[in-house]
């Protein structure tokens, strides 16, 4: 008796992939990125340390120098300026005949100034967590105005 | 001969596939796009982008100020609005903190609509914070100051030139840190 070969059973080899599940996922995707999409002509990002206080200003922020003061540091476009503790200036950082002048600040907003192509009306976008006092932050607006930078410009975040 | 009904084949299926292939490459295609582009942490700026009305309004009242609104704010006794008009004593209104400690916003809100109803051409705020007050309640109560909150309150502003009459929800856009330069 001859044996029969075993043969593979014949089956479809073309198969499609159901892409309607992608597709939803997309969809949704889509959707809520639309929703973020961002238009502002000025990115500023905001500082990872620091809480901005809840607003429903409706302003877009616009090209200034960036100035963020956490309850740690204080900086200028992310380099750090003067250290803080828990909110408060450090003493060998105000000047002794001013209680509300940075010196720190004040020299390097000048430097700023000072430098070729600045611009003299320039402002400043405040980065001030929202747990700083009046107390710390009026020494910054203080500060800045006596070096040149009198325009002011709070960030907020949109919330609430 | 008998004529022969016509009859649908019946072995034509009525089920069919969409194609979403390239509707998925579009999307394939704009997903990364709008990641790249979307602010996930919306940021705004606290300054006043003023109507052209209103801007020449608020210039006129800097040159010939009828009337000074000053708000103290403390963090014991609360709010303290100090109205000065011009050639007359000051009226003082004390909005005392909410029973939790909290500033009374409502109520300062409710007297802020009052002093701009009466006086329209008055934009200029001057706050004068404590120094131990916090920065959000600061900029919460420059929210409350700066427009009406009931879309159905308006404020005329009248141009001297054409005389004509236009409204505005601003408030007191214009706010001046008072004690900024005290030691």
């Amino acid at each position: 008796m001859r044996r029969t070969r075993y043969k593979l059973p014949k089956t479809q080899s073309v198969f499609t992939l159901n892409i309607t599940s992608m597709t939803d996922m997309f969809t949704i995707l889509l959707v809520f990125l639309l929703q973020t999409y961002s238009t502002s002509a000025v990115e500023v990002l905001p500082e990872k340390d620091i809480n901005l206080p809840v607003s429903n200003a409706e302003l877009s922020p616009v090209k200034a120098l960036n100035v963020s003061v956490s309850r740690s540091e204080l900086k200028i476009e992310g380099r750090t300026i003067a250290s803080l503790d828990n909110g408060e200036f450090q003493g060998s950082d105000i000047d002794q005949k001013d209680p509300n002048f940075i010196k720190p600040l004040f020299q390097e907003l000048r430097q700023l100034q000072g430098k070729p192509g600045a611009d003299q009306s320039a402002a400043i976008l405040l980065q001030a967590d929202s747990g700083l006092t009046y107390q710390a932050l009026r020494k910054v607006m203080y500060t800045s105005s006596m070096a040149g930078f009198p325009q002011l410009k709070m960030a907020t975040v949109v919330g609430e | 001969m008998r004529n022969r009904r016509y009859r649908p084949q019946s072995t034509l299926s009525h089920e069919f596939e969409l194609d979403l292939a390239p509707l998925l490459a579009v999307m394939v295609k704009l997903v990364p796009v709008l990641l790249v582009s979307s602010a996930f942490v919306q940021m705004m700026m606290v300054e006043t982008d003023l109507p052209q009305a209103v801007k020449e309004a608020v210039v006129r009242n800097e040159k010939a100020p009828t009337a000074n609104l000053q708000l103290d704010i403390s963090g014991k006794d609360g709010l303290r609005l100090i109205l000065a008009l011009t050639g007359q004593a000051p009226t003082v209104t004390l909005i005392p903190n909410r029973g939790d400690g909290g500033f009374n916003l409502s109520d300062l809100h409710a007297r802020l609509v009052e002093i701009k109803t009466a006086h329209p051409d008055l934009f200029r705020l001057e706050l004068n914070p404590g120094a131990n007050i916090a920065y959000r309640d600061i900029v919460k109560i420059m929210d409350e100051a700066r427009k009406a909150k009931d879309s159905k309150i308006h404020f005329p502003v009248t141009d001297p030139k054409t005389q004509t009459v236009s409204e505005t929800d601003y408030m007191f856009p214009n706010v001046v840190f008072v004690n900024m330069m005290e030691g």
